[in-house]
């Protein structure tokens, strides 16, 4: 009996424990206490020549990194803009006593990495190659050697690379942007392009690095796997003779608010999806107590999973994402809420962030939604702490922003004691939409008719310049007249029979020969050769386009074909009326500093090209194309018509120069040419 | 006083070897129903990374309903029988915490990186996932759309990125391996719920999952909350796993494909062994002796010497059941295609020929520990190491070993593995042409 009962209660407990084991699935599970997040510590102290220096020890893993900022002002580089990033990337192309192989050889030899910038150097390596890491760093900061020929082919592959952006409208995009936001004098608001980068000398780029590379204007971090004392004896080994100087100072005024939003819209006639940026300056400082307020408040209106994403993605499928930014700055800080969204909901897009944004600033957050922030907020803070550089970049911040010494250690503490009210006051200061630019980079035929409900809508070019009205008495057809007029006169043009055209290419020291011959009625020949070998050849005849390359001979797609048999009169622009093409007035530009009328020409149902004529001289100045940008330079009169004899192609590979050797006209061109 | 001192350099020799090496401990089980456990305790940072993965990917797929398993890895943020409709990613975010997942040929990732008090509530996500998740019509519907505008933005959309399924389609005939994770978007219109539904109860099982979990944890508490979590979810029968023995290429496998590119590229692939054999590891070495860096080979010969490339790489595509050798390079302005292929074929040829020197053999040794010690830095990081180790070698202890693995190959090695796999009748070679160079009798590929 009692047996009895002693099983029946010892069943009692297993089902018991088999109840609380059952969990309750309908419900989330309760988060533990919440866990004391500890900043790590760092040690600091300064050489005799100024330079600061931060320790972060860990020795989680036997990793060393090193990290040397230049703390200058930024700097207006003017008419040779994009030197102070040549001089940057330069630094890492030779020392005095190391050749660009030497280094590359040695820094991977032990495993490591290094680069450099306009304003530091960073590398990392396992910690017992500490200090040979440390001596590679220091040669290059103290002794480069900038060799004249690594100069050259840096700033050739920046004109590559500025060349392969050209039509990305994300590029074209921020370009716009800093100089909307800031304007052309400032240093966020200047851009670079293939002329100011001509300007540039290596003497320029010395003269950067002489001028600013000096101790006091600089911070070194030293993270990992490394005693504050090893860092002490390494520092002062390397960097203990490097002399201090007087690093200039610069002031620059902030941009004035507008007074109303400005509809800003560069036409980029192939997109199919507008870029959206509502955008303004913001009077923002890293050390206002107003950055993390503003930060919560961004992340409600533009985070992951935030109102702007929410609306526009998920209730409207405008786009695949949208979002803000909110970015303090020692300077001049910026608010972006950004969008790519297809052409026909571009006003419709802008109309729902134009509701978000005035949203965030008349009605208070909801208590949950700050505190879903809140909570992210400190949990990004927490995940970040990870990194040992993360402590390095607070100690940093401390220094250069002089932020309050306990500013992090208190900083989740600060995130708590927000409330609704102190989001609404920052939203209110820093989310200005009716101070805002709307910018659109897009198909302007079909996205600015819908834009003009938000205000009068302002054209603008790729460089940020307003696009130029037209006046009244011009069309299309008459800027061809004139520039058939300019060369030499229908007369004279319609006499050219046949034409041949020589012209010398130099790419990367070899020379490359392109041949055009054009006969009419309507035969034509493109041979491009390099040595004496044929590289490609088009070839019209008998109504037919071929392309032959490495000895294959393929027939030309229909559309393509048409363009070329355009190409293989003597002068196109005669036979546009009889060929069906269609030429548009789209508006004026400045090209290479003429202002010039803007053309876009083709078959009506087929691509379009873009032309440029020079409004004064009637010349033709430039064309745009999907393969590339011409520009036509040097007329010089051959036989009474004016031709071009130098020609510049933009590729995305790069920018070619090409001469005029060789015009004949009218010499007979024999049959067989176009085989 | 002799053997003391003796004792005295053991140790601190011993402390010196262990100052560079790092372990990382952990402790590893099985629950009854098969779910594999691995955990980690690194108390520095307050935080926890709750991982789960499942050994399931695009290669345990049948033809004609290819993409299931990347499916699948959108499929389960829907939403569980307990977690409603698209909040997922709000628990967690709402929690403080980051989530995502990825898919590739072999298994599919799904990791939370929350405070370490929201644990539980990690664990509560990924056992709801395994046990219930929604699979129904909306779901799917929704999801479908989502990948397709996944697949544009991903694949279609960036230069050069169709080269996957083109050079997989080419370099296998039987093997799964011949179609790719994103799959095809016509199998996955033509598929129907009841399918999706028994994908799920094949695959996501616990035998056939690893649940990795790494940071700040105690590990008694964590095996407690585990054993609720997951011990009630019913081990599933063993899922299907391909067995086809895929033989050697034996003509080379050459086309042209005509994108939406500016600059035209060349790719080469040669067929290689599965990934943790021995001679896998030498061709990874010879990856890096050829582009590792910015005195790799073929970087310092093809882009800055010659200035024929305007980029190169060679990586080492590692699956489960074989793997592809890869290099491709960006042509620079006025140089044949054919020229920069050459050119790359030389660097192939001079490692086949040449023993590489004892210089250049330390170099891409300490390239490759360099590496090896960076995986370890976060501690996401540390638990998808350790349950890939776990799923693919059955030894999770290779977050700490594998490195021996390199050790062992000689200079004798990459020179044969260059000779035995490297050879043209083993490879696919693809040219990519901008579309505007495509001929008109030609139709796209």
């Amino acid at each position: 009996m009692k047996a009895l009962k002693y099983i029946a209660l010892a069943a009692g407990l297993l089902c018991a424990t088999g109840v609380t084991a059952q969990v309750d699935r309908s419900k989330l599970p309760a988060p533990g206490p919440a866990p004391e997040i500890k900043l790590g510590t760092y040690e600091t102290f300064e050489l005799k020549n100024g330079l600061k220096v931060i320790v972060v020890r860990n020795t989680k893993l036997p990793q060393v990194s090193y990290s040397l900022l230049i703390d200058r002002d930024p700097i207006v580089e003017g008419d040779k803009a994009g030197y102070v990033s040549l001089a940057g990337q330069l630094l890492r192309s030779g020392t005095s006593s190391r050749t660009k192989d030497q280094i590359d050889e040695e820094i991977d030899f032990i495993g490591a990495s290094l680069s450099t910038s306009s304003t530091g150097v960073y590398g990392s390596s396992l910690s017992r190659h500490k200090e040979k890491l440390f001596a590679l760093m220091a040669d290059v900061v103290l002794n480069p050697s900038f060799p004249q020929a690594e100069f050259d082919r840096l700033l050739k592959q920046t004109k590559s690379g500025m060349a392969s952006q050209k039509d990305n409208p994300q590029y074209i995009a921020n370009r716009v942007q800093a100089k909307l936001l800031y304007g052309a004098e400032h240093p966020y608001g200047e851009l670079n392009s293939e002329a100011t980068l001509d300007n540039i000398s290596l003497q320029d780029v010395q003269q950067y690095y002489q001028t600013y590379f000096k101790p006091n204007a600089a911070y070194l971090a030293i993270v990992g796997d490394i005693t504050k004392k090893e860092a002490q004896k390494l520092a002062n080994q390397y960097f203990g003779k490097w002399k201090k100087g007087t690093v200039p100072t610069h002031q620059y005024a902030s941009p004035a608010p507008l007074q109303q939003p400005v509809i800003a819209v560069v036409d980029r006639p192939s997109s199919v999806q507008s870029i959206v940026q509502i955008t303004h300056p913001i009077a923002l400082k890293p050390a206002d107590a107003d950055v993390i307020p503003a930060r919560l408040m961004n992340d409600i209106l533009g985070g992951s999973d935030a109102r702007l994403f929410n609306n526009l993605r998920e209730a409207k499928g405008y786009t695949y994402g949208a979002y803000s930014s909110l970015d303090s700055d020692k300077l001049i800080g910026k608010f972006v809420a950004y969008a790519n969204v297809r052409n026909a909901v571009t006003d419709s897009a802008v109309a729902e962030f134009m509701n978000e944004l005035n949203r965030i600033r008349t009605e208070p957050v909801p208590q949950d939604e700050l505190q879903k922030a809140k909570n992210f907020l400190t949990g990004s803070f927490a995940r970040s702490l990870e990194s040992p550089q993360t402590i390095a970049s607070f100690a940093l911040n401390t220094q250069r922003y002089g932020l309050d010494k306990n500013y992090y250690r208190d900083y989740l503490k600060k995130v708590a004691a927000v409330t609704p009210q102190d989001l609404q006051r920052v939203a209110q200061k820093y989310v200005q939409p009716d101070k805002a630019y709307i910018l659109v980079v897009g198909n302007a035929d079909e996205v600015a008719p819908g834009l003009s409900r938000f205000g009068k809508v302002s054209h603008f070019t790729a460089e940020g310049e307003p696009a130029k009205e037209l006046s009244g008495d011009v069309d299309a057809q008459g800027v061809i007249n004139n520039y058939l007029t300019a060369i030499g006169g229908e007369k004279k043009l319609a006499a050219v029979k046949d034409m041949r055209i020589v012209m010398k290419i130099n790419f990367n020291g070899m020379e490359i020969t392109n041949v055009q011959a054009k006969k009419l009625p309507g035969s034509y020949l493109n041979e491009t050769s390099m040595n004496g070998q044929t590289m490609s050849k088009i070839i019209v005849a008998d109504g037919k386009a071929f392309m032959a390359m490495g000895g294959q001979r393929q027939e030309v797609p229909a559309q393509q074909a048409a363009a070329i048999k355009i190409g293989a009169y003597p002068f196109p622009e005669l036979m546009y009326a009889k060929e069906g093409i269609t030429v548009e007035l789209k508006g004026m530009e400045q090209v290479e500093g003429q202002e010039a009328y803007k053309l876009a020409i083709g078959a009506a149902d087929g691509p379009k090209v873009i032309e440029y004529f020079a409004k004064e001289s009637g010349l033709k100045l430039k064309t745009e194309g999907p393969t590339g940008t011409v520009l036509y330079k040097a007329y010089e009169e051959r036989e009474g018509i004016k031709f071009p004899t130098k020609i510049t192609m933009v590729t995305p590979q790069g920018a070619l120069e090409g001469e005029l050797t060789t015009l004949e006209l009218n010499k007979g061109i024999a049959e067989s040419v176009f085989n | 006083m002799k053997r003391s001192a003796l004792l005295l350099v053991c140790m601190l020799l011993a402390g010196m070897v262990q100052g560079q090496s790092t372990k990382i401990k952990f402790e590893e089980y099985d629950l009854p129903n098969g779910l594999h456990v691995i955990l980690h305790e690194d108390k520095t940072t307050p935080i926890v990374a709750v991982t789960v993965m499942y050994h399931v990917g695009s290669k345990n797929e049948q033809a004609g309903r290819t993409g299931f398993a990347h499916f699948f890895e959108h499929l389960l943020f829907e939403g569980t029988e307990n977690v409603e409709r698209g909040k997922f990613m709000g628990i967690v975010k709402e929690a403080g915490g980051a989530l995502n997942a990825n898919t590739n040929q072999d298994r599919t990732f799904y990791y939370q990186i929350l405070p370490s008090n929201q644990l539980e509530l990690g664990l509560y996500l990924e056992s709801e996932r395994l046990l219930h998740a929604k699979i129904d019509k909306q779901g799917v519907e929704t999801q479908r759309e989502v990948v397709k505008e996944e697949k544009r933005q991903r694949i279609d959309n960036v230069p050069y990125m169709t080269f996957q399924e083109n050079i997989f389609k080419r370099a296998f005939k039987d093997h799964p391996y011949k179609w790719t994770p994103i799959g095809s978007m016509e199998d996955l219109n033509a598929a129907q719920l009841n399918e999706f539904m028994a994908f799920y109860k094949e695959y996501y099982v616990p035998n056939n999952a690893v649940l990795s979990i790494a940071g700040d944890i105690n590990i008694a508490e964590t095996k407690e909350l585990i054993n609720r979590y997951f011990g009630e979810i019913p081990k599933g029968k063993t899922p299907y796993r391909p067995k086809v023995e895929e033989p050697a290429l034996t003509v080379q496998q050459k086309d042209t494909i005509y994108d939406n590119i500016q600059l035209p590229a060349v790719f080469q692939a040669y067929r290689m062994p599965g990934q943790g054999t021995p001679d896998y590891y030498a061709l990874n070495m010879l990856t890096t002796l050829l582009s590792g860096g910015p005195s790799a080979r073929m970087q310092k010969q093809l882009v800055e010497k010659d200035q024929k490339a305007l980029q190169v790489v060679a990586f080492p595509y590692a699956l489960e059941d074989h793997g592809l050798f890869i290099t491709l390079g960006l042509v620079n302005m006025g140089v044949e295609l054919s020229d920069l292929e050459n050119s790359m074929n030389r660097e192939i040829e001079r490692a086949q020929q040449e023993l590489i020197s004892e210089q250049e053999f330390q170099k891409v040794f300490n390239q490759i520990e360099s590496q090896f010690v960076t995986g370890n830095a976060r501690i996401a990081g540390i638990a998808e190491s350790l349950a890939n180790y776990h799923m693919y070698y059955g030894d999770a202890n290779l977050i700490n070993t594998e490195i021996d693995r390199y050790r062992k190959v000689t200079r004798e090695d990459i020179r044969r593995v260059a000779q035995q796999y490297l050879t043209p009748t083993n490879s696919v070679v693809l040219y990519y042409l901008p579309k505007s160079q495509q001929p008109a009798n030609q139709t796209s590929n």
